[in-house]
């Protein structure tokens, strides 16, 4: 992958340059978050001309390395005001590889107020004037569809839904699956920092590109069965995740008192049956049709976590049917029917705005009075409004800090402004320090993936207690920073976590594919110097260690069943980043 | 919160243990007669939950080793291998599956 690609939308000119040296070895995360820092002024307006959004694909991506073909994102967040980086599937990622495509950048922006779409394929990158057809509220799935049909059914496509082109700052960016379905960049925004720019879609045609070169072919080979040997023997991510996909969490955290309910007052609800993973596999299996119990959301993904939810006639209604999603609609709105939650998340889809941030908008304008409790119904036509956008819908497309605001709540479940997902951090203390101190705001894949000895860092965690979580917190933070900068889907860290042979041939394959060396530590310093870069970019935006705090609600309601508070202070919390301020390392 | 008074637990069973407690007791959560404390092995014996489909348990929502005694007003849940990666550390699998052969453990480690 040597190409480094510029849009600027000011002058609608087009640079292909060599990649620079100082990026040659860093993908997906690690590259844009490093280009973020080095080419966006920290304090821009995240919607404003000198923000930039780069695309990248990670460094195994468009190999036939197992579960390679993430795509990272990149920008300054018009929802946090931190650097983000949002992953998601698809086929754009692989495409882009297999193209030679290290980065695709889009800079500036029109002063006209035409939407354009961008087409990549060998010959070039042209910027045409978007069809009307896809514009002014017209859904995802019609969008990819029509583009799909003008450009080719093969071609990879990203494109920002009617959230998008009015720049809310929930907005995601979705991206065409294998299928001709919907992927998604969730969080943080990135779907307006597109909208911004005026860019509609980007399509992509890899027609004519080679195979991606690898150094050592029989090494990659030899690697990557080991690889996948340990993903398909593990029980999670051979079995678990392909038969219950992430909802199986649903039983699991609800029996732990950690899943938050009724806009976090609760950590268990009693109507866990009708929304769990166990029910969503049965109702697939019964109702047939269309529906499919497991599914990969790009080519090569031998975990298959993703599914196809079809309505009582066997009619297909959503897929990417995600634990967060269902967790947000079913238990922190309190909605009970699980088909009511499956018509939000294809409504969410087609709208393209994130799923986790408006379900927790949801939850909290249900406390604020602007939505009854627990109805999905209501939930659904609350959703569409943001399609339009009425007032009502760009109250919910901006997210829950404003919903909360314009509601006049305290209980106000955001980190930096970014809704916290589906994990107690009363309950669960471990993953409520990372949501406070991650650069991205509220995320749970901010913590993910341990590279180090996890039985060291696991074996004395208490869900409750202190002790460890600061080190668990950290270790997870710096794994994933890595992990997310190989293209690699985060899942493959259930496979790799407990067998330390799965963890060495993710680093062969990636040392066969370029003819280098890197060691397991080198990966480490990877995650740090990651995870360095981007706070420093946060703090030149003007974040400090005051915003990494979790809302001061959770610190005086207890969570039932086990009644916990939030009681790290915040000089524990700091302890987190402690590791920011030692030496930069070679990586 | 725990009835001591109780002479019965609650029980329950995700992932597969979901439908096979369905099937042999027609609903969830299934109630149990309980006079003595029992292990957790010994009830999943009575139950017919086979050990290595079983890693850890769930005693009153906090992640306990499977020959954990339960006693009389309990809530129970039997979980299988099956629960993702990083919160099977947050929740606290680690210092309780050691010693149970249906853990994680990687060949390699046994």
């Amino acid at each position: 992958m040597n190409k480094f690609i510029r849009v600027n939308m000011t002058t609608l000119k087009v640079t292909t340059e060599e990649v620079p040296a100082k990026y040659a070895g860093l993908g997906g995360r690690a590259l844009t978050s490093n280009f973020v820092a080095d080419e966006v002024k920290p304090t821009c307006h995240a919607l404003g001309k000198n923000n930039k959004i780069i695309f990248a694909p990670g460094l195994l991506s468009g190999t036939s390395a197992p579960n390679s073909g993430r795509l990272s994102v990149g920008a300054k967040s018009p929802l946090t005001g931190t650097i983000k980086e949002s992953n998601t599937g698809g086929s754009f990622s692989q495409k882009m590889a297999k193209m030679g495509i290290k980065a695709f950048v889009i800079e500036g922006m029109p002063t006209d107020d035409k939407f354009y779409v961008i087409k990549i394929d060998m010959n070039g990158v042209t910027v045409e004037e978007a069809p009307t057809e896809i514009l002014g509220g017209c859904g995802n799935y019609e969008a990819i569809r029509i583009l799909s049909e003008k450009y080719g059914e093969k071609v990879g496509i990203g494109v920002a839904g009617p959230a998008g082109e009015n720049r809310l700052p929930s907005a995601n960016i979705s991206f065409k699956d294998p299928e001709g379905n919907i992927r998604s960049a969730g969080r943080g925004g990135l779907g307006a920092v597109l909208g911004s720019k005026k860019v509609k879609a980007i399509v992509i045609d890899d027609t004519g590109a080679e195979r991606v070169s690898i150094a050592d072919p029989e090494k990659f080979k030899a690697a990557s069965k080991v690889f996948a040997k340990a993903i398909l023997d593990h029980p999670v991510s051979g079995q678990g995740l392909a038969a219950y996909g992430t909802t199986v969490l649903v039983n699991i955290l609800n029996e732990a008192g950690g899943l938050p309910a009724n806009n976090f007052t609760a950590g268990r609800i009693d109507h866990n049956d009708n929304i769990s993973g166990e029910t969503l596999n049965a109702t697939i299996t019964e109702r047939g049709g269309d529906g499919k119990v497991s599914h990969g959301c790009h080519a090569g993904c031998i975990m298959r976590c993703s599914q196809w939810y079809p309505d009582k006639n066997g009619k297909y209604i959503t897929s990417g049917f995600e634990y967060e999603t269902i967790w947000g609609l079913g238990a922190d709105a309190g909605i009970q029917n699980l088909d009511d939650i499956a018509y939000c998340d294809r409504e969410m889809d087609d709208i393209g705005i994130d799923s986790i941030e408006t379900a927790v908008a949801i939850a909290a304008a249900m406390e604020g009075g602007l939505i009854p409790w627990g109805d999905g119904k209501a939930a659904l036509e609350a959703i569409k409004e943001i399609r339009k956008p009425t007032p009502l819908g760009r109250i919910i497309g901006s997210g829950t800090a404003v919903v909360g605001k314009t509601c006049g709540l305290y209980r106000t479940p955001v980190v930096k402004d970014q809704a916290i997902p589906a994990y107690d951090p009363r309950s669960v203390k471990g993953i409520g320090l990372t949501y406070a101190t991650s650069t991205m705001g509220a995320d749970h894949t901010a913590g993910y993936c341990i590279s180090g000895n996890i039985l060291k860092i696991g074996a004395d965690i208490d869900p409750l207690k202190k002790d460890g979580q600061i080190e668990y917190s950290r270790a997870m933070q710096i794994g994933t920073a890595a992990v997310d900068s190989t293209g690699m889907c985060l899942f493959v860290y259930f496979g790799v976590a407990d067998n330390p042979g799965g963890y060495q041939a993710l680093i062969d394959m990636i040392n066969a594919q370029y003819g280098i060396n890197l060691t397991s530590e080198d990966v480490d310093k990877l995650g740090e110097s990651v995870l360095k870069v981007e706070r420093a970019f946060n703090k030149a935006a003007g974040f400090t260690n005051a915003h990494d705090r979790l809302p001061e609600f959770f610190e005086y309601e207890p969570c039932p069943p086990h009644n916990a508070v939030w009681d790290f202070t915040p000089e524990e919390i700091d302890e987190v980043y402690a590791f920011e301020n030692e030496e930069a390392t070679n990586c | 919160m725990v009835d001591k008074d109780k002479k019965t637990i609650e029980v329950r069973g995700f992932l597969q243990l979901d439908a096979h407690l369905k099937k042999k007791y027609g609903s969830m959560p299934v109630i149990m007669e309980l006079k003595e404390p029992i292990r957790g092995t010994e009830l999943a014996e009575k139950m017919e939950v086979p050990w290595d489909e079983v890693e850890v348990i769930f005693v009153n929502g906090f992640v306990q080793a499977l020959d954990y005694i339960i006693h009389p007003g309990d809530r129970v849940a039997f979980l299988p291998p099956g629960c993702p990666g990083p919160y099977r550390i947050a929740m606290g699998f680690y210092g309780k599956n050691q010693g149970n052969p249906a853990s994680f453990k990687i060949k390699e480690r046994q």
